[in-house]
């Protein structure tokens, strides 16, 4: 298999903000952290943040929900890094289970709110050189 | 992926037999909540749920399931996991739901 990685790329998915289609973006998540090496505690960690960043953003999204969120995958030499927006202030209390786990699956986590919109970004490294 | 509950009243025990299998999401957390309380309100006694095929839970459907032990521990009873996966158990223990719960058996990936 030849090196996937030859200059940072990035993949971008949106949406519905429904919960049938969670589990479309674990599956994303999975395939790209194992294409990019990550070992597979990794992509369960990913995969899981993902999901939790997915249905944090649907749980708090106001009702009739409608339109669609944002997830960016962005695929670096050493790390992933994932950022999930959408529209509005969601608020989030740092308790929150969803926040709770993908603070502690990643190792970089921020949660970004304002009138314009909500940011979820989240970083893993890889724990030994890549390629 | 969606997923499937197989429940049977296991008469030498005197409990509830369930084998998750699937993926319990927010898209299907509340389905699952509901068949568990279901079988509660059939027979209110301890439930054993067999986890080795179970293949992803998240936060919701932990949630669900705190609620269904609600319920359960109201009648008395508990609710033991078995083999639940080492990425799974260790969303339980983050949250740490692995001291709400009692864990038997966890299986290697």
């Amino acid at each position: 298999m030849t090196n996937v990685f030859s200059e940072p790329e990035s993949i971008q998915l949106s949406l519905p903000l429904n919960a049938a289609y969670v589990s479309a973006a674990r599956l994303t998540a999975s395939s790209v952290a194992n294409r990019l090496g990550f070992g597979t505690d990794e992509i369960e960690d990913i995969k899981a943040a993902v999901s939790e960043a997915c249905t944090f953003v649907i749980k708090k999204s106001p009702a009739p929900q409608g339109g669609n969120f944002q997830i960016q995958f962005c695929m670096d030499k050493d790390k992933i890094s994932i950022a999930i927006e959408t529209q509005g202030d969601l608020g989030g209390d740092p308790g929150e289970m969803s926040l709770v786990m993908i603070e502690a699956l990643m190792d970089q986590f921020t949660l970004d709110v304002g009138t314009g919109g909500t940011s979820i970004s989240m970083v893993k490294s890889h724990k030994e050189e890549l390629f | 992926m969606d997923y499937v509950l197989d429940s049977a009243f296991d008469q030498e025990n005197k409990c509830w037999s369930v084998s998750i299998v699937g993926e319990v999401d927010i898209f299907n957390s509340q389905d699952m909540k509901k068949s568990l309380t279901d079988l509660i309100k059939q027979k209110n006694t301890d439930m054993v749920l067999d986890c080795k095929y179970l293949d992803y839970i998240d936060s919701t459907a932990l949630g669900a399931l705190v609620g269904v032990l609600k319920n359960v521990k109201s009648y008395g009873g508990s609710i033991k996991l078995r083999n639940v996966k080492p990425s799974l158990s260790k969303l339980f223990k983050i949250t740490n739901l692995d001291k709400v719960f009692i864990m038997e058996g966890d299986v290697n990936d």
